[in-house]
């Protein structure tokens, strides 16, 4: 009966919008202002096409995390009604290559014209020479800091610490002044990991990375990475980290920051304009800096975090046009300089940041500087490319536990990190043996 | 009534004092929800317990901004019909065990309350492919793989119902009860047999039986079971979470984690909120039940 | 055994059984068949890649690469669950019996005691994760007021699977206190009174009376609260800790507050995981609890029948 009805309605519902086909755009964004971001382009895109007469119409719908995004579009295409557009995070390249749902976007009609987008962002999304999909929120992490309990510890708040020694050393100098509880905040996130390991121009997996071959192992015992493992470890004897003791809590993080429990805090440039609003809200300045790396090693740069737009395999071609067209509208040069100035993220277009340089943006907020500083000093190599990796999930999962271990002094920094590495390559394999 | 004793008024203190404190302590958390979803933004983060008057603003905007409202009204449907549909069922189950005599009765009833062992939640995966695959291009498909026991035994599913953005996954699995027949049949073997007997002999059809007789005599029952289906299927969390693919049809309790996990910063003020007000319906139907609740209990106890 | 059976009808029973049954055969007794089957296959939920390996899932299990986590992922279920069905029970057993006692304002005691009947599990988890968020939670603020101290409640191993247990029991009271309110309603108050003039304490009476008359109501609860700490726990854990911190050695394979339930969900849809692996493990924990209810049968049911004596 139940059954029926809905029958009954859906069919009505398609009479009265025959006219109209949609053009389904799957998004990972929860909040109300991202969200709220997408929507407006959308209905600036359908009015155009409604001018047309265009018989499409595009329709965004928010389908959580990046992983359930993935998974609802795959699971939806096996069932027949795939979407055409779909967000995903950057480490889901390869799973998302790997399901075989997916399109290259340089293979679809004419290609799309790649000069124009900032070269680390390029760089991450070309695999094999092929670029599968659109750039479209992309990110790295960088240091903020307390601009009030700097100035209270004696320490600058022009040029904050660019090495972990450094770091460790404005840590020392802050507690002997007891100015706050914690030094750092940062959630217990791989993707910081990763971040450092790219830093040092090493690959975080081999096989160039995964981007000559499919990676068999995962690195996490090499220098590079025993020299990360070595700075938490260098973190808790201090007592200089805090954090809220769950993995990936982001939120966590930046409440302590906020609250100002913490001097120095690492997050994604993504949040930068959220940080600045909350620490005005709590009565202090917020300064930038590079991102701290290792000592005694060459900066190579950031691996470019976010996210891209993938266009799926399946529906007709006219639609996956109209699509693909609305994405270009979605991330054209305009549009990504509001996008920068709502989010923090950046700009994936060279032609946007000029923009944004010819209007000032940078002189009157400088906190945007350091992170545009820090992208286009990226060398373009294997290394800040970023890991291409079909069990990216799991093993972040695993180097987390492995950094929490050696945070909680349970392990050795070389004992842990054998046995992430030991777990990291059984994930692998028995990914692997899929194919 | 015997004066109670003055060694035993000493005992009635201490039970009071133990009652008082595992009341507050029971009560402390929720309390603390409470005020907190009253008050400011800065109030909250801070370690005031004096409540604001923020509980309206706090409200709106989780119910509108962050979709409480909608997660609220699908967590209803859901529970709602998972509640009718349940104790409909289990009524006629119990009805056919208790007053029929038919052959491979006894079977029937181990195949019932041996589901008591089967949790949805270890079999999500086998049930998720079941659930949400493709559902077969057409009958004749269907039948082509049905009447194959090879594949239909020995090989993992090719397609299924296709539900996966559709209440109906989170209903039709649900809706069969084995402690909802095993209630009623304790509760129907205890009505005299000359009841039913009067009532075969008025000439009474088995649905008039039911309807007239049953149903009017099995208010506690019913109740009990209403309370243990609803607040089961309202707390459902990984089923849901993992079968739901549209944020329009996702439940409460899986929406109340997705507010702490929208972008960047929790707003604790409003999952406190969130958390008052999912606690609501459940709390309702309980207090609404409550006495045929723990009547409905009490009497199959008694057996 | 009384004879109900009035009516005779030799097909109407059955449609009345077929929507029971249907449900049943398709969504427990099918899946559970099919969890069998792709146990023996190595599947993935995205890549749609499925290749049998005979028993090769269940030797993953118990002695490869990645079996420590499992075997610890049962260690900690069984503690988990054991912890909530002792600590939650004896706690309720003993609040219900006050509770039950004709004291002033005792309905008032009984609903104060009943309402966490409403809370679920990732509810509780909620309002628990905020009161003790080590930094900006209600709990740590006081301490640190106090005493100056901030207990790190969610990355200490042992405080984390302390409070996933804490948590649990107390969503799990008002249930178990109503049960047995309803239990204690049939307890005839002759007994207790009568022991009351022998001159037996409040202590003996709860021992030696109360609590073998309840027996058959704490059976029917161990196993219901078995159940859900082994089953229903995920929602608390995911909202919680999402199954860390890392234990201490030896618990140290993985999280420690990830039970089985939590493994197989994490295995079945983390999208890079092999979905039979999830389902080999599903189904030791079924056989699992198989085990446990029909140990329980035997032993509960001898306690049942002295609880009737």
């Amino acid at each position: 009966m139940k059954r029926t009805i809905i029958v009954l309605l859906s069919a009505l519902l398609l009479g009265l919008t025959q006219a109209q086909t949609t053009i389904e755009f799957w998004y990972a964004f929860t909040d109300a202002p991202r969200q709220g971001w997408i929507n407006d382009r959308i209905d600036e895109f359908n009015a155009e096409l409604a001018a047309q007469n265009s018989p499409y119409r595009v329709e965004g719908s928010n389908k959580g995390s990046y992983r359930e995004t993935l998974e609802a579009a795959v699971l939806a295409t096996r069932q027949g009604t795939p979407p055409h557009l779909v967000q995903l995070f950057e480490v889901g390249s390869q799973l998302a290559i790997d399901t075989g749902i997916f399109r290259a976007i340089d293979g679809f009609g004419g290609g799309i014209d790649t000069s124009d987008y900032i070269e680390p962002v390029l760089n991450y999304y070309t695999i094999d020479g092929r670029v599968y999909s659109i750039p479209f929120n992309s990110s790295s992490p960088i240091l903020y800091g307390n601009e009030t309990l700097l100035e209270r510890a004696g320490l600058s708040t022009e040029r904050l610490p660019e090495t972990f020694g450094e770091l460790l050393a404005a840590c020392e100098q802050a507690e002997a002044a007891g100015v706050t509880e914690a030094c750092i905040t940062f959630p217990l996130h791989t993707w910081f990991f990763e971040q450092w390991v790219a830093q040092q121009g090493e690959p975080l997996v081999n096989n160039g990375n995964g981007r000559d071959a499919r990676a068999t192992e995962v690195l996490l015992t090499s220098d590079a990475a025993l020299r990360v493992g070595q700075f938490m470890k260098d973190l808790a004897d201090g007592g200089h980290y805090s954090y809220t003791g769950r993995f990936e809590d982001w939120a966590g993080s930046e409440a302590i920051f906020g609250n100002q429990q913490s001097l120095y805090f690492i997050t994604s440039t993504a949040d930068a304009g959220n940080i600045i609003r909350g620490a005005a809200e709590n009565g202090f300045d917020v300064a930038t800096g590079l991102l701290p790396i290792p000592d005694g090693v060459t900066r190579n740069g950031v691996v470019i975090g976010g996210a891209s737009v993938w266009m799926v395999d399946g529906p007709p071609e006219v639609e996956l046009e109209v699509a693909r067209d609305f994405v270009l509208y979605m991330t054209n040069t305009e549009n990504m300089v509001s996008w920068h100035k709502l989010t923090g993220y950046y700009p994936v277009r060279v032609s946007s940041v000029e923009a944004l340089e010819a209007e000032g943006w940078f002189d009157e907020n400088p906190e945007f500087t350091i992170a545009f500083t820090q992208l286009t000093e990226t060398l373009t190599n294997q290394a800040t490319g970023g890991a291409l990796l079909g069990t990216f999930g799991d093993t972040r999962t695993i180097v987390e536990e492995a950094l929490q271990k050696i945070y909680q002094g349970s392990a050795t920094v070389e004992e842990a990190m054998d046995e992430a590495k030991r777990q990291a390559d059984a994930v692998l394999a028995e990914y692997n043996a899929n194919f | 009534m015997p004066r109670p004793r003055p060694r035993r008024s000493s005992g009635r203190f201490w039970s009071h004092v133990v009652l008082i404190v595992a009341c507050v302590l029971v009560a402390f958390p929720v309390l603390f929800a409470l005020i907190k979803a009253t008050q400011t933004r800065a109030a909250v983060l801070s370690p005031s317990l004096i409540a604001g008057d923020q509980f309206l603003v706090n409200l709106r905007q989780v119910w509108a901004t962050a979709d409480l409202g909608l997660f609220m009204r699908n967590s209803l449907i859901v529970a709602t019909a998972v509640t009718v549909g349940k104790t409909i069922l289990s009524l006629f189950g119990g009805m056919a065990l208790v007053f029929f005599r038919f052959p491979g009765h006894r079977f029937v009833f181990g195949f019932v309350l041996l589901t008591l062992m089967m949790p949805t939640e270890v079999l999500i995966v086998p049930l998720f492919d079941l659930v949400s695959l493709r559902p077969p291009e057409s009958w004749a498909v269907f039948w082509a793989w049905f009447s194959d026991p090879g594949r239909v035994f020995l090989r993992p599913l090719d397609f299924g119902f296709g539900w996966s953005n559709s209440y109906l996954a989170l209903i039709v699995p649900f809706l069969a009860s084995a402690t909802g027949t095993f209630l009623f049949r304790q509760h129907f073997r205890a009505i005299p047999t000359s009841l039913a007997d009067a009532a075969r002999i008025d000439g009474a059809t088995p649905w008039q039986f039911l309807t007239r007789v049953l149903v009017p005599m099995s208010g506690n029952t019913i109740g009990a079971l209403a309370v243990i289906q609803f607040v089961y299927v309202w707390d459902q969390y990984l089923w849901p979470r993992v079968v739901i693919r549209r944020e329009e049809l996702q439940v409460v309790q899986v929406g109340l984690n997705m507010i702490i996990g929208a972008g960047d910063g929790v707003e604790w003020g409003w999952v406190m909120t969130g958390a008052i007000v999912t606690l609501i319906p459940p709390m309702l139907i309980f207090l609404v039940l409550q006495e045929r609740f723990t009547r409905g209990f009490a009497l199959t106890d008694a057996k | 055994m009384r004879e109900h059976a009035v009516f005779t009808n030799r097909w109407l029973p059955w449609v009345f059984l077929a929507p029971s049954l249907a449900v049943l055969t398709v969504f427990l007794y099918y899946p559970l068949w099919q969890a069998v089957v792709l146990s023996f296959h190595r599947a993935n939920l995205l890549l749609g890649t499925r290749r049998f390996v005979g028993w090769g899932n269940y030797e993953a299990i118990f002695t490869g690469p990645l079996s420590a986590r499992y075997h610890q992922v049962m260690v900690q279920s069984f503690a988990f669950s054991m912890l909530v069905v002792v600590i939650g029970l004896s706690i309720s057993v003993v609040l219900a019996t006050l509770a039950a006692q004709p004291l002033r304002g005792a309905r008032v005691y009984r609903l104060l005691l009943i309402w966490p009947f409403a809370l679920s599990p990732a509810v509780a988890a909620t309002i628990m994760l905020f009161l003790f968020n080590p930094e900006i939670g209600g709990v740590n603020q006081v301490l640190n007021a106090l005493f100056g101290i901030k207990p790190r409640w969610l990355d200490t191993p042992q405080l984390a699977f302390a409070l996933v247990v804490v948590t649990a029991v107390w969503k799990n009271l008002g249930y178990n206190v109503v049960f047995y309110l309803a239990a204690l309603q049939n307890v005839p108050k002759e007994l207790s009174e009568a022991a009351a003039i022998d001159g037996a304490s409040g202590f003996q009476r709860f021992f030696r009376i109360t609590l073998p008359m309840l027996s058959p109501m704490t059976f029917f609860l161990v196993f219901t609260n078995l159940t859900y700490s082994f089953f229903d726990s995920y929602g608390l854990i995911d909202v919680l800790t999402r199954g860390g911190p890392i234990g201490p050695a030896p618990f140290d394979a993985v999280g420690i507050t990830r039970t089985m339930v939590y493994q197989v969900a994490n295995d079945g849809f983390t999208g890079s995981g092999n979905t039979g692996l999830a389902a080999a493990f599903g189904n030791i924990v079924l056989a699992i609890v198989a085990l446990i209810t029909f140990a329980q049968f035997r032993f509960g049911g001898r306690r049942v029948q002295y609880g009737d004596h």
